[in-house]
Formats: C-alpha cells, sequence, structure tokens
C-alpha cells in the first residue's frame, strides 16, 4: 500500500512542483527577470541557482535553498509576502526528495500578481453601485440612506471646488437639480485650483529647491497653472502624461505642451552646488525615477535602487533602465512665444548694461560720504551734498522709468534632451551597461534607439532629442499598460471618498494594500480608457452614485464591524484640508480673492512666524506688495521647500521633498492654537465682525450661522448665541468685539472644519 | 475674576444643552486616555537613562582643536599628508588640491583625576573631566552638511527616515501632558554662518506627525499663537474656548465621532500650554547663580540660555532635547573661529552638566556634545580645516555612561578612527540602549521593510557603560 502511494506521489510530483513554482515564484525567478539571478523556469537554471548559489539540490532537500527559503526558517524568507501552503511545501519537499524532476514542457504563463494583469470588465455589474453591494452583504451591513440636500451642497462644494457654498449657492444647490449643480461646478475655475491641488502634492511641487540654499525655482508657478488649467480643460488623463513626461518631444512647436514638462523641474534639487555635480545629478535622476514610478504606475521602485526589490518583482538593472530614459533630459527655460521671449531677452539685455551703468553711478554718488566713514542708506543720503542729492534722484527717476509695467518673464521651465545621444548608464558597483528601458516584469522592452534626419537644407533645427521620454510617455499612457488607469481611478476614488480601493495608492506591489472592491477598480479603469481618459466622465460617473450620496452618519453596526469603512455603508467625514481651511477662513468671512493664475503670491507673516525660515526674509521671503493679493486661494501661494506656510504646515500641508499620495490628518494643540490665536484667523475674524455688528441680533446670529457653517443655526442654538453676544459685550465694551467672539467660536468649531 | 456672578451663569449657557455628564473630570480622564505610552512599554532592557539632552554642535567641530590631542599631527605641519592615508579616499572641497598637514591650533592639558586631555580653550568641560566619557574614534559616511546631519538624525540618508527624537517618543512617550515630547532649539554663533538646519532635521518622517520634534523659538514667544489675541484676557479665552468646546460635544453627540473628542482634548493641552509655556521660559525664577554660572542671559537665544532651557525642559519630563549650535564650519581662520565657539559653548555644557548632577538628574539624563562630522588633519587655504568623516569626536556624559573614560582613538595623524571605531548607528545602538530600547526591536513596518533607526546595523558600545 505504502508503495504504490509513494509511487503515484513520484509521478505526479513532478507536475505539481511546476504549478507551485509557477503560481508561486515566476513572479520574480524567470529568464527576464531571474531576481536575484534566480531563473526557475527550467530544471538546468534551477539547478545552477542565483547570486546565493544553488537553489535545487536533487535529492536533497537540506541543501536545496529554495527548502529553507520557503520554510522560513532560516535567514532567506521566500516569497516576502505570503508563505506557502504547508501542503505546497510538501510538494516541493517530495519533488526534490524524488530528484527533481522537469516536465517537459513547461510555457512561463502571464504574470501573476494582479495590479500587472490588464484590467477586463467584470460581468458582475454595470454602475459602481452594483459592485458595493456584494461587500456590503458579507459584512453583514446596510447602506445609508441619501445625505440632505444641504448636506450634499457642502460635501460638493468641498470635494469639487476646496471651498464652502455661499449662502445663495446653497440656495440655487436647493432649488436646482443635483445632476446641474454637478455640472455647474465642474465647469467652474474653481475645480481646477482644488484637484490641481491634489496632482500638486502627487509631483512634490514647490517654488523653491530645497536643501541649504533652498534657492528659488524660476518660473514654476507656470507649470502649477499649467496643471489647473489642464484640469479645468479636462485635458485627457494620457495626454496630460504624454506632456508632462515628454511634451518636448509630443509636440515640439507646442511651448503650453512643454510647459508639461516643468513635472521634472518642481521637484527638490542641489543644483546650486557646483563642486557636486555628479552627485547632484545622481540624485535628480533618481528623484525622476521614483517620482514617475510612483505617480503614474504606483511603484515603489526607489527600492531597487541599490539592489532588486525584496517584494515586488523590480530588478536593480529596471531601475537603471527607467534611469536611462532621463540619462539625456537638462533642464531648460521653454519659451512660451519665440517673439515675447526675443523681445524679453533684448530687453533684459540693455536692462543689464543700464543696471551695471546705474549701480557704479551710484557708487560714484555715494563715495564721499562713504569715505567719511557713513554707512547704511540713511546716514549716507543725510550727509549727500545739495548736487550729489541731485545726482541719485535722477537715479532713482530713471530706475522707475524702466521698471513700469515690468512684467514676468514670458518662460516656463522644462527639460528637453541634451541632443539625439546619452551618457551611458551602468549600474553602480556592477559596471554592467544597460538601454533605456521600462520594468520587465510588465513585459516592458528596451527603447529602439532613434535614428535623428538631419536636413540638408534650411535652417538648422532645434535640439534633436533621443525620444526615449516620448516611448516612455508613448508605453506608460497607453491602454495596454495595466497600472496607469488602475493607479489613477483609484486616486480619483481616494480623493472623493478619503481612502482608495487600494488604499496604498502609490503602492501598488505585493506590499501594498489589496483592493478592497477589486472589480469594481477594474471596471472603473475600463471606463476610464474607454471614456477618453476623462477625469470629469469619473467624477461624473463617481458623484451620481449612491454611494457617494450616502449620509455621513454611521450606523451602530457599521460602527461595530467596519470601523474603517472599509465596505462603504456611510459617507466618510473628513477634516479640511490645509489649504481648504485657510480658504474656507477667507471664504466665511467675506474676504476671498478669486484672482486666478500668475506668480506665486508671499503672504505677510510675523516675525515669529518666519522665525524657522532659513536665510534672510529680504531674500528668502518677499512678501507680495499688492495687498489684495494676500487672500488668494492657497493654491497660488508661494510654497517653499524648507519653510511651509506654519498655518499650513500644521494642519498637515505636505513637505514636497518626496512624491505625496495621501495626506495625513493629524488633530493637534498647535493647530488649536492656530486657529484661536493666530493674526491670520483673528484678522478675519475681526473684518467680519465690524461687518456682523451693524444688524440686529437675530439677524446677525443667523449670518454669522450661514456664512461660516453655511446652515441656519437651530433655535436653541440661536438663542444661546444671542445670549453669549450680550454677555461678551458687557465684558469687552463693544458690540462689534462681541460679534468678534462669536465668529471666532464658530471658526474654532468642529462643524466648521469637517464635511460630511 | 469675574465680574458678576450672574454674567458667568449665563455666558455658561451658551450651547450647552444637552451635553450633560461630560464635565472637568470626564474630560481629564479623556486626556488621560489620550497620552501616548511608546510603544516600547514595558521597556525590553532596564532602562539607564529616562531623557536625552543632544548639544548638536553644527557645522563640524574640528576634532582636532577640543578633544583629540595629536602631537604627530604638529610635528608633520606643513609636510605632505602620506599618501597611503589619504588615496581614493572621499574628501569634499580639497578634491585635487595638494594635502598638507596642518597642525593643531592650540594646546591641550590633561584634565581631573581621570587625566583626560582637553584642548586649553575649553577649560570649564576641562573641569567635569571625571564626568565625561570622550569618544574619539566616531565616523560617519557622509562629507556635506545636509545629508551628514541626516544620517547622525535618522541612521539614514533616505528620505523620510524617522530622527532619534522621534523614535524615542514613538517607542516611549513623554512624561509631560503640557509639553510636546521632543523639543528642539536653536542658536547661532557669533561667527555668523548662518548655514541652516532643515526641519527635515526633526521630522517624525514616515512615523504619524505627532512624534515630530517641536521647535521652540529661542527669541519671542516659545511657540507660535501661545498668546492670546489682543484685547482677549484669559478669562475671555477661557469662555470661548468653553463655547468652541460646546459646540463640539454637541456635534459629537449626535455624530459619535471620537475625532470630535480628540479636537476638544486637543483644545484644552492648547489652553494648558498657554499657561505652561510662559512658565517655562520665564526664568525669573532662577537665582542669580544659576544664570551666571551658564552665563545665560534669559531671552537673548543664546546657546547659553538654552543650555538652562533644555534643564527646565528635561525637568518637565520632555524626552528628547536638541540644542543645534550653529557656525562650526571653519574651512578658514579655525584657530580663531574655534576659539570663539569654545566662548559660546565652554561654560554652558560644563555647567548643564554640573547643575544637572546637583539636582540628582544627571544619572538619569544622557548629555551628548558632537556634530555632523570632523574636519580634515590638512590644511585647507593655509588656515582652515575642510569636512571630514573619517574620524571625530563625541562627548557623553550622565545616565548609564561610564565617567572619565576615553574611548576609541584616531591614527597619530587624527585622520581615520583606528581603535574601537564608531559608527552613527553604534551611537543610536547605544543611545537606545541606555534608554531601555533594543534597537533591533524599535521597527516601523513602511513599504514592506521593517525600518529601524539603525537601519541593518548598529551595535552597542558596552566599553563605555557604566
Amino acid at each position: 500500500m505504502r508503495a504504490i502511494l509513494f509511487l503515484a506521489a513520484l509521478s505526479a510530483s513532478a507536475q505539481d512542483a511546476i504549478e507551485v513554482l509557477s503560481a508561486r515564484c515566476w513572479q520574480c525567478h524567470t529568464s527576464k527577470l531571474a531576481m536575484s539571478g534566480l531563473d526557475l523556469t527550467t530544471r538546468e537554471a534551477a539547478l545552477k541557482g542565483g547570486s546565493r548559489g544553488a537553489s535545487v539540490v536533487p535529492g536533497d532537500t537540506g541543501a536545496s535553498l529554495i527548502i529553507q527559503a520557503v520554510e522560513r526558517k532560516g535567514k532567506l524568507i521566500m516569497p516576502p509576502a505570503a508563505p506557502l501552503a504547508a501542503s505546497e511545501i510538501e510538494v516541493l519537499r517530495r519533488w526534490v526528495e524524488t530528484g527533481a524532476r522537469w516536465p517537459k514542457e513547461t510555457a512561463v504563463k502571464e504574470p501573476s500578481w494582479w495590479a500587472f494583469r490588464k484590467p477586463v470588465r467584470p460581468k458582475s455589474g454595470n454602475k459602481i453601485d452594483d459592485f458595493l453591494q456584494a461587500g456590503l452583504k458579507a459584512a453583514g451591513l446596510q447602506p445609508s440612506p441619501q445625505a440632505g440636500k444641504a448636506a450634499l451642497a457642502k460635501r460638493l462644494y468641498y470635494d469639487l471646488h476646496g471651498l464652502p457654498p455661499t449662502a445663495e449657492q446653497v440656495q440655487e444647490f436647493l432649488r436646482d437639480s443635483y445632476e446641474n449643480q454637478v455640472e455647474k461646478l465642474l465647469a467652474s475655475p474653481r475645480y481646477g485650483e482644488k484637484w490641481g491641488r491634489h496632482w500638486l502634492d502627487l509631483v512634490r511641487y514647490s517654488d523653491t529647491a530645497g536643501f541649504e540654499l533652498d534657492s528659488y525655482i524660476a518660473d514654476a508657478w507656470r507649470y502649477r497653472d499649467w496643471v489647473i488649467r489642464s484640469f479645468n480643460e479636462d485635458k485627457p488623463y494620457d495626454r496630460f502624461i504624454r506632456e508632462q513626461l515628454a511634451g518636448d518631444e509630443v509636440a515640439p512647436e507646442d511651448p503650453v505642451a512643454q510647459t508639461g514638462t516643468g513635472f521634472f523641474c518642481v521637484g527638490p534639487n542641489r543644483d546650486m552646488f557646483p563642486d557636486q555635480a555628479d552627485i547632484n545629478r545622481v540624485e535628480t535622476l533618481t528623484d525622476f525615477v521614483d517620482t514617475t514610478a510612483g505617480v503614474f504606475q504606483g511603484l515603489t521602485f526607489g527600492c531597487a535602487r541599490c539592489h532588486d526589490h525584496k517584494y515586488d518583482p523590480i530588478p536593480q538593472r529596471d531601475y537603471y533602465r527607467l534611469q536611462a530614459v532621463f540619462a539625456p533630459a537638462v533642464k531648460v527655460r521653454v519659451p512660451l512665444s519665440r517673439l515675447d521671449s526675443l523681445g524679453w531677452e533684448r530687453q533684459e539685455n540693455v536692462y543689464e548694461i543700464r543696471l551695471r551703468e546705474i549701480g557704479e553711478q551710484i557708487g560714484r554718488i555715494q563715495e564721499r560720504c562713504k569715505k567719511e566713514g557713513k554707512a547704511g542708506d540713511e546716514k549716507i543720503r543725510a550727509c549727500l551734498n545739495e548736487n550729489e542729492a541731485g545726482q541719485l534722484k535722477a537715479v532713482e527717476k530713471e530706475l522707475v522709468r524702466m521698471f513700469t509695467n515690468y512684467r514676468a518673464k514670458p518662460f516656463a521651465c522644462g527639460v528637453t534632451d541634451v541632443g539625439d545621444y546619452s551618457p551611458n548608464t551602468v549600474i553602480p558597483g556592477k559596471g554592467e551597461e544597460v538601454k533605456a528601458g521600462f520594468p520587465s516584469a510588465l513585459g516592458g522592452g528596451d527603447i529602439p534607439e532613434q535614428s535623428f534626419e538631419r536636413p540638408t537644407t534650411g535652417p538648422i533645427p532645434l535640439t534633436p532629442t533621443t525620444g526615449r521620454r516620448k516611448a516612455l510617455a508613448d508605453w506608460i499612457a497607453s491602454k495596454e499598460n495595466p497600472l496607469t488607469a488602475r493607479v489613477m481611478v483609484n486616486r480619483i476614488w481616494q480623493y472623493h471618498f478619503g481612502r482608495g480601493i487600494v488604499a496604498t495608492p502609490s503602492d501598488f506591489g505585493t506590499r501594498g494594500r489589496a483592493p478592497s472592491h477589486p472589480e469594481l477598480l477594474d471596471w472603473l479603469a475600463v471606463e476610464f480608457m474607454q471614456r477618453g481618459w476623462s477625469v470629469k466622465a469619473m467624477h461624473r460617473l463617481i458623484l451620481h452614485s449612491a454611494v457617494y450620496k450616502q449620509a455621513a452618519q454611521p450606523s451602530k453596526p457599521a460602527r461595530e464591524k467596519d470601523p474603517e469603512n472599509i465596505w462603504l455603508s456611510h459617507f466618510r467625514r473628513r477634516r479640511l484640508d490645509a489649504e481648504e481651511l485657510r480658504d474656507a477662513v477667507l471664504a466665511a468671512t467675506g474676504r476671498l480673492n478669486l484672482k486666478e493664475g500668475g506668480r506665486a503670491v508671499v503672504p505677510p507673516l510675523s516675525e515669529e512666524e518666519l522665525f524657522n525660515l532659513i536665510g534672510k526674509a529680504s531674500e528668502q521671503w518677499i512678501v507680495t506688495g499688492d495687498e489684495s493679493e494676500h487672500t488668494r486661494r492657497s493654491v497660488y501661494l508661494f510654497q517653499k521647500r524648507t519653510f511651509r506656510l506654519p498655518m499650513l504646515e500644521v494642519f498637515d500641508a505636505p513637505e514636497s521633498m518626496l512624491t505625496c499620495s495621501r495626506r495625513e490628518v493629524s488633530t493637534t494643540a498647535p493647530q488649536a492654537l492656530t486657529f484661536l490665536n493666530g493674526a491670520f484667523v483673528m484678522k478675519q475674524a475681526r473684518a467680519f465682525g465690524a461687518e456682523l455688528a451693524e444688524k440686529h441680533d437675530a439677524e446677525l446670529v443667523q449670518a454669522a450661522w450661514i456664512r461660516v457653517l453655511a446652515r441656519e443655526p437651530a433655535a436653541a442654538e440661536a438663542e444661546q448665541a444671542r445670549g453669549f453676544l450680550v454677555a461678551q459685550q458687557k465684558e469687552l465694551g463693544s458690540r462689534q468685539a462681541a460679534a468678534v467672539e462669536l465668529v471666532r467660536a464658530l471658526l474654532n468649531s468642529n462643524e466648521f472644519a469637517y464635511v460630511d | 475674576m469675574r465680574p458678576s456672578h450672574g454674567i458667568e451663569i449665563h455666558r455658561r449657557t451658551f450651547l450647552d444643552r444637552g451635553i450633560a455628564g461630560l464635565g472637568l473630570l470626564g474630560l481629564n480622564s479623556l486626556l488621560g486616555a489620550e497620552r501616548w505610552r511608546g510603544v516600547v512599554n514595558p521597556p525590553h532592557l532596564k532602562p539607564r537613562a529616562k531623557r536625552v539632552i543632544f548639544l548638536y554642535q553644527a557645522g563640524g567641530p574640528s576634532h582636532l582643536e577640543t578633544f583629540d590631542f595629536k602631537p604627530k599631527l604638529a610635528e608633520m605641519h606643513g609636510k605632505p599628508m602620506p599618501e597611503s592615508m589619504t588615496k581614493g579616499q572621499q574628501i569634499a572641497q580639497l578634491q585635487g588640491r595638494p594635502l598638507v598637514c596642518f597642525g593643531p591650533q592650540h594646546s591641550f592639558k590633561t584634565y581631573g583625576q581621570s587625566g583626560q586631555q582637553i584642548c586649553d580653550l575649553f577649560p570649564h568641560i576641562g573641569g567635569i573631566a571625571d564626568e565625561l566619557c570622550i569618544v574619539r574614534s566616531m565616523h560617519t559616511e557622509q562629507i556635506n552638511h545636509d545629508p551628514a546631519h541626516t544620517l547622525m538624525n535618522t541612521g539614514s540618508i533616505i528620505t523620510g527616515r524617522p530622527s532619534m527624537g522621534s523614535w524615542l517618543l514613538y517607542g516611549l512617550g513623554a512624561d509631560t501632558e503640557d509639553l510636546p515630547g521632543f523639543v528642539v532649539l536653536t542658536s547661532a554663533g557669533k561667527g555668523g554662518q548662518m548655514q541652516p538646519i532643515a526641519a527635515r532635521q526633526w521630522s517624525a518622517g514616515i512615523l504619524p506627525s505627532r512624534f515630530q520634534g517641536v521647535k521652540l523659538n529661542s527669541i519671542g514667544d516659545p511657540v507660535l499663537h501661545i498668546q492670546n489675541p489682543p484685547g482677549i484676557s484669559k478669562d475671555i479665552q477661557r469662555d470661548s474656548i468653553d463655547a468652541v468646546n460646546r459646540l463640539n460635544r454637541a456635534q459629537h453627540g449626535v455624530l459619535k465621532d471620537p475625532e470630535i473628542l480628540t479636537r476638544v482634548a486637543q483644545y484644552e493641552m492648547a489652553f494648558r500650554m498657554q499657561a505652561s509655556v510662559p512658565g517655562l521660559v520665564d526664568m525669573s525664577d532662577e537665582p542669580k547663580h544659576v544664570l551666571e554660572a551658564y552665563g545665560a542671559q534669559p531671552g537673548d537665544g543664546s546657546f547659553a540660555s538654552n543650555c538652562l532651557l533644555a534643564r527646565r525642559l528635561a525637568e518637565r519630563g520632555v524626552r528628547f532635547i536638541q540644542l543645534y549650535h550653529r557656525d562650526w564650519d571653519h574651512h578658514g581662520a579655525v584657530k580663531q573661529n574655534v576659539a570663539l565657539k569654545a566662548q559660546e559653548v565652554d561654560q554652558p555644557t560644563a555647567a548643564l552638566i554640573r547643575d544637572l548632577k546637583q539636582r540628582g538628574m544627571l544619572e538619569d539624563t544622557l548629555v551628548v556634545w558632537g556634530g555632523e562630522f570632523g574636519r580634515t588633519p590638512m590644511s585647507q587655504g593655509g588656515d582652515g580645516r575642510d569636512h571630514h568623516i573619517k574620524g571625530f569626536s563625541f562627548l557623553l556624559a550622565g545616565g548609564g555612561i561610564k565617567g572619565g573614560m576615553s574611548h576609541g582613538a584616531t591614527d597619530d595623524l587624527g585622520y581615520a578612527a583606528v581603535e574601537d571605531a564608531v559608527s552613527v548607528n553604534d551611537f543610536h545602538a547605544t543611545l537606545l540602549y541606555l534608554l531601555g530600547i533594543d534597537h533591533e526591536r524599535l521597527s516601523v513596518k513602511f513599504q514592506g521593510l521593517d525600518v529601524r533607526l539603525t537601519g541593518i546595523a548598529g551595535r552597542v558600545v558596552r566599553d563605555i557603560l557604566s
């Protein structure tokens, strides 16, 4: 009996073993990927092993590294993510014991990790709510009823505009159909300001370079405006990708498309240290690779910089193949219009000569007084004689003439290739030269070298490029790429619901979270591509679903069974993010300036708030002179990499050193201090208080509630608020001061800072 | 005081309905639940120290003019560095220049019963030589300031790793509810180098942001917005906070969102900080002899004032106190510049250690003195020294440290740590050990890795433990 069983096992063992290898090991260990040098697709390769030595020693399980690894007893543990079942280990053990035979034909199958297979339209549903049903049912939960219309108004306004609705907008919302309102909000320029901000988080946007000197990144704001405009125009996402990765190659004649390549310029860099140019270059390329892979593909490529990725099938070679795509790329100024930029250059050349002349002139005028030991502008001015003072006045007049109507320079920042050639890319420490190409695990091959045809007649063309970035952009922005659409629809979902279907939105690898609703994710991805990569079309799908319109109040079973609200039995309340809070204070108090676009606005800060600024405020924090600019939306504020606006920092604005796919939400005492005592909130509260003080009590309370909380006060609340006003008026001696206190209290309320 | 009882009652009724039960008592217990007790609870090992004061000398102090006496280097002054020593080694600004020995610019003396050798510029530190463990064999991997700071603080140069203070706070929590558990203070020297220290250096990185260091301003208000708005008295402030909290609790009554209660607690914490922080920085309760011992003039933002403030923070239960004193980047005129630094740091460093000892706190406070790297034994520009990573010195004192000893050594020219070399990871492993943490067991999952302060290295330096 025993002998028969043994023989049966022997005959079956080879096929079973290959099935285990195929399902559990080939994701990383094929001839193509060969993570750690190991290929497990042929007997010969398996016997040879990888960088750690022989993997399979026929007949000797003790000496077979593969057995040690799957048993997870030694140092090497495989597979890293999900351990093999005992039965699978047993199959492998017997297979090795009985000589590790190989069946005649073994075809290497499709990649087995879900995110690396192309999404296909599932059969089980044709709208979002269908897909959510199953999860809810399995969890024993019911969906919540629809939220009230006023709540929906506030939700939709914050979600699409990042601003509270005004009293009139709430009224209109209540009268109008939901569908109309969705269209109206999507068509507003406020939409791009809100959703562009999400994208700016992802691309680690900042107006300065970071590190010790934190130099300005010239014209970074052009890219910021390009992002906002792209969302407002509903630029197809595949186009959006192409312009960012290779605008210069995709549309060399279109400066707007080239502005997209600002994607590469708005990251951190240490270019200001010329004596470390080689290190800086490596760091820049690392930033390009990590950001590109994380943002567009949801892959944590950075791990493969120094070694094969420990968990995902990304060999170190692939890291450098992707790096090679960027090897010829350099940062350049992109002229927005040839004519304007030529004119501007000409003007600047003249200015430079004139300014040098003026500088020397000032030196000569001040010479006498300086020799007398006077220093500093005021002392020198006091010392000037009439003649000298007259000369200085003439110089000042000339300067005024020169700089009247002085405009921003007509350039954006971007990248292009040095030419149609590239430096070689070599894996550090290994010396192996690699060709530019795409991740092997996704079936990516090498990029063929492009030959550039040089015209024999006519003007010399602009710099030719290698076409590598365009090839990468085409490969990413393709319907064949299994990750691109999934990663983006997951981000859209996350920004609407506060949590992605994949909760780790920039990690779709084996260490990321598994999708809560895999079919929904695939359905959305397919819809996204079929609807022409339209982001607004995805908003419509989501905003018109029942799940989006649910009330935010969790039921008792929901609180107990699903505290994370993974199954979306109710809408997820969220705290406003840093920019929304600042904008909402301005909007509620009637002080928001809705001007769009343009150079970054630098708001005034107190000396204490500037304490953490690196360098001199006169160079590093040049306050925008026009005061009306100070109350513009936060997305237009100057973003300095080493110094976040304290008010935004305290509410978890990202640091922008790395791509940020999900903001943290902390609740801290410094936030309370900022809103209770900070000059910014106080200033707006005072302005609004002054406006309110002219109203009768009942009117005042109602106006305060509507503007700050976007709803009418309940009768009891109104009564108590009136009592508060009376008391505070006695205490503070003025009705206006009492109104300010009421506003301050409401701005500090939880209801103001959260949206249901 | 309230002007009229009637008003008080009236005011207190603002939005107060339907919030029965959650009085002051309820709030306090809520706050108790709020306080972070750490993930290493109980400790892995018997803690030798409860807190750390790190006197960080930013810019890279010359070990050759502070704690590492090299007579041989004096002999070799002006002669070329032996090529065997420097060949193929990483150097910063001296790249491609001739490498010439540059002798110590100040003389050394032996101090204390232990006979520790310390530069003449530091007589006060010399006076506490028997408390000190001088580590002369530190080495690092990063030759530029920012990455070297990052390595020293986080054990790695990968962006986003938590700093050591954040690790300690995450691991152990802090013994205070009124102050942040990880506090940073900075001071600039008279040398005028304004080389910045980025806030990234005390970032919590991949840990939640509540564990990040909070930098107290050393001039003006220590915490932003700690004072009431102009014209708002403490009573009015209390009223407004009460009104806010009532609004919030009323909302909680409906929504049952625990986040609302967290927010209520944070408003209470803010109110308490408004009371406690001014007391922290108000030095009027310090006797004159203490101020004189430190050489501190309260409110001047100097290293001396910060040292005194560090003691006050330590007394109040802060876990990790990090002082950055800038200005140690002496590419030129190292002789004059180190003398200038010594004037700023010698007396307060010694005063702090004495003060802690006198209060019985030195035994459970670990004091660290050192920078991100050392400086070359070769001259730069004839009178300065370049960045140097192969060998430099640290001072340790207090909780769990053996006093009156030195550990490790550089070679005869002060170039490389050749005896009992201590890496940055080793230093971190030792620091965690002293606080009762096994550095291999304090980790957090990130992108599939178990991220640790010590990466995949680090070894406790047992020879220096008491």
